[in-house]
């Protein structure tokens, strides 16, 4: 079996996700009760058979460091191989200290794809919320004989700026970008290519300045390489703006899209604690929720999802809100579309409420 | 490397006044509370208490207890010096290989495992047994008494001391009497089956008890009484926190229930956590329609239908129209639409057809209320299982 190796970027904080990134990268946010984003792209990953894994990571990664530990949580805590973390190394004093494009993140980490024992490797961003069949990407890419292959949606993805024209054969003739007015499908910026390829587009980056992959995949195309797209059919969201967020926790209370994210055969892994079972007591009344363990609820929710510890007292009413690990939220608290960050404490009578389109984000450790 | 204690779990036995529930898998490893398994609560215990060496020994049906302990890993047992060891019984040179015989011999069996780590103390535990207890303490008490064995008693009622092994202590503090079981008890003490002994009294009593072809080879039978008769100094360790007992399908549901009230046993205390190897699920779905009232849910589950003081544990589905009251759902466990389960424990896997009713309410006759179904079991939709019944297998369902 082909050798796969994985690269995940984990080193932007969206501007756009505002508060929620102040103090982690898009990648370590949490998500749907349980998880960081990045979960999605690492769970893709091992269950696909990746043994090697490198995270690339350059600014606010103390949250993402907790999380992701030795990868025990993902089977990648092994003697060969597994997880590697690459920090920012041999970087000049004068850089700006923020990576412009993933192919300068990638000439960092030059080294460790070159000793790496990958034949194709997967380039995935870390906030992308999608379980990728990524074993059935790479045998589409061997059994088509492709040069790239770029995962792509046929379904509208909020907040795309990814599109390709792509004909009959599956291959990709032309790159829209953000243009194109929903023609063609949208990339999920995940790529499959051979380790030969990738360094050739490393050399061609270093040589000519460009900073993009998409710019490499254009250079690819112009040369005659075969660039393909794979459609993922299932679920599939980016996490890069406020809205974004709040939209893809809801998601999450749709049945259809809840299965198509966790499928029995391809677990999606987290960083495990111990968490007791959620305690609904004698006033609950909870309605269409995703509820984590951990929890203490004597409040009444609709439309909400709650991670680990969360404590909902007599009274509290939440409609269409989405609560992170160990807040608190007192008696007789309202909320409706609220955002709050992990160990937020919310005192009695707080009434709070945002909008569908602009919800409320109540940021990390706040004491209302 | 030398220790100062090493932990053996006694985890052979097939408990079966469970029936059913253990007909396929060992006691220690029946789910508990929703998100545990009963063995969760010996191991976690001596991982908070800073006990890294754990010899589990298994004898009935162990192979998914094995894949449960696994490295040891969720309870952060697997460390480079120490974890946590399997131990079944096994062969030996020019010997056929036996059984364990009893809990005494099952010690015996593995001295060569103790000697390994050549501690100071043996801490012996049982695999039935829903508490919290920090051994260092019980260990420290057993220093400062200068014991050779200490046994950690609990205050139980007159009435209920005629059901446990009986500590009858003298002025000066020390044990001087042990009565299994009596009919009129002269004290209130009674063992919860958790023994500290100094490691080279424990050794030369369990070599001479193994060259007694009377013995019945148990601890509480033989080697307490043994160093009793010998003038050992035996110290009882004074536990006043939650422990019950989950040897019966009684005590089992009963100590489920208790997991619903959280000031009888805290296990939400960040300082000495239950840790438990979790499926790995997405959380909890409670639905539109749902109603969830003084239960616990565990992750993975699907609730559609009306749950009242119930326990659900992991990957449990309750469908939409279907009603749980006074029940246990272990992992897996369904309930489909229109079915009704009241005051049962349903096994792993166990899928409940629409329409079926399991249980009744307890209406204070013999044998009535709770109903216990087996794991992986279909009962046919509107299968009807009448109150107190035991059921192993599909089969009995469908007449």
């Amino acid at each position: 079996m082909t050798e796969l190796s994985g690269i995940i970027y984990a080193y932007l904080s969206t501007p756009r996700l505002g508060e929620l990134v102040s103090q982690r990268t898009s990648a370590s946010l949490p998500f749907c009760g349980r998880y960081r984003l990045i979960d999605f792209p690492l769970s893709s990953m091992t269950n696909a058979g990746v043994r090697n894994v490198g995270v690339i990571m350059q600014r606010d990664y103390q949250s993402l460091l907790d999380h992701l530990g030795s990868g025990k949580d993902w089977d990648l805590s092994r003697r060969r191989g597994g997880l590697r973390l690459l920090p920012p190394f041999g970087l000049p004093n004068s850089h700006s200290g923020a990576y412009e494009g993933n192919l300068e993140a990638l000439q960092v980490v030059r080294s460790y794809i070159e000793d790496n024992p990958g034949e194709l490797f997967i380039l995935s961003r870390g906030d992308l919320v999608a379980n990728l069949d990524l074993r059935a990407v790479a045998e589409y890419h061997m059994d088509k004989g492709m040069d790239i292959t770029a995962v792509c949606t046929d379904k509208p993805l909020l907040g795309e700026k990814n599109r390709f024209l792509v004909n009959t054969d599956g291959l990709i003739s032309q790159i829209l970008g953000d243009r194109g007015g929903g023609q063609g499908v949208a990339g999920l910026c995940v790529y499959l290519l051979s380790k030969e390829l990738l360094l050739d587009m490393l050399d061609w980056s270093a040589a000519t300045g460009k900073l993009h992959f998409r710019d490499g995949m254009r250079w690819y195309l112009e040369n005659g390489r075969r660039v393909g797209a794979y459609i993922h059919k299932g679920y599939c969201a980016q996490v890069t703006t406020v809205q974004e967020f709040y939209q893809a926790n809801m998601d999450m209370l749709d049945s259809g899209k809840r299965e198509s994210l966790f499928p029995r055969e391809r677990p999606i892994r987290t960083k495990e604690r111990a968490d007791v079972s959620t305690y609904y007591g004698e006033h609950a009344k909870v309605h269409n929720c995703m509820v984590a363990d951990g929890c203490y609820i004597e409040g009444d929710l609709e439309n909400c999802v709650l991670s680990r510890g969360v404590r909902i007292e007599k009274g509290a009413k939440l409609k269409n809100c989405v609560v992170m690990q160990d807040s608190v939220v007192a008696e007789n608290a309202i909320f409706q579309y609220v955002i709050s960050d992990k160990d937020v404490a919310v005192s009695p009578y707080t009434t709070l409420t945002g909008s569908p389109r602009l919800p409320l984000v109540i940021p990390k450790g706040s004491k209302l | 490397m030398k220790k100062q204690c090493v932990a053996m779990l006694l985890a052979g036995g097939q408990g079966s006044r469970l029936y059913a529930l253990t007909s396929r898998e060992a006691k220690p490893s029946v789910p508990f509370g929703g998100k545990y398994r009963i063995i969760d609560f010996p191991l976690s215990n001596c991982a908070n208490s800073g006990i890294d060496t754990v010899g589990v020994l298994t004898q009935y049906r162990p192979m998914k207890l094995n894949s449960y302990i696994g490295s040891g890993q969720p309870w952060d047992l697997d460390c480079a010096d120490g974890g946590v060891y399997i131990l079944p019984p096994y062969q030996s040179a020019g010997e056929k290989g036996s059984w364990f015989s009893g809990t005494a011999n099952a010690i015996y069996q593995n001295l060569d495992f103790i000697s390994l780590y050549d501690p100071e103390y043996v801490l012996i535990l049982s695999g039935d047994h829903i508490y919290k207890m920090d051994y260092s303490q019980m260990i420290a008490e057993h220093e400062k008494a200068g014991a050779a064995c200490t046994i950690a008693v609990i205050q139980v009622s007159l009435e209920d001391a005629t059901r446990f092994g009986i500590m009858n202590v003298g002025e000066d503090g020390y044990i001087n009497e042990f009565e299994e079981k009596p009919k009129h008890p002269k004290s209130t003490l009674a063992s919860m089956g958790i023994y500290v002994f100094t490691w080279e009294k424990l050794r030369s009593y369990l070599i001479a008890d193994e060259a007694d072809p009377n013995s019945a080879k148990d601890f509480g039978k033989n080697i307490i009484p043994a160093m009793l008769c010998a003038g050992e100094k035996l110290w009882p360790y004074r536990f006043s926190g939650y422990w019950r007992d989950v040897g019966t399908i009684t005590s089992l549901w009963d100590a489920n229930m208790d997991m619903l009230s959280p000031d009888l046993i805290n296990l939400y205390d960040a300082d000495w956590p239950i840790c438990a190897r979790s499926p790995i699920l997405p959380p909890q779905y409670v639905g539109p329609d749902a109603e969830i009232i003084h239960s616990i849910v565990t992750e993975g589950s699907v609730v559609n239908g009306h749950v009242e003081n119930s326990v659900l544990s992991s990957g449990a589905e309750v469908e939409a129209g279907a009603t749980v009251y006074y029940s246990i759902l272990m992992p897996g466990a369904q309930v489909k639409s229109g079915a009704r389960v009241e005051y049962a424990i349903i096994g792993e896997n166990t899928v409940i057809e629409e329409t079926a009713a399991v249980g009744a309410a307890p209406d204070g006759s013999e044998g009535g209320g709770g109903a216990t179904c087996g794991p992986d079991l279909e009962f046919p939709a509107g299968a009807k299982v009448p109150a107190g019944a035991m059921v192993y297998t599909s089969e009995e369902v469908q007449k």
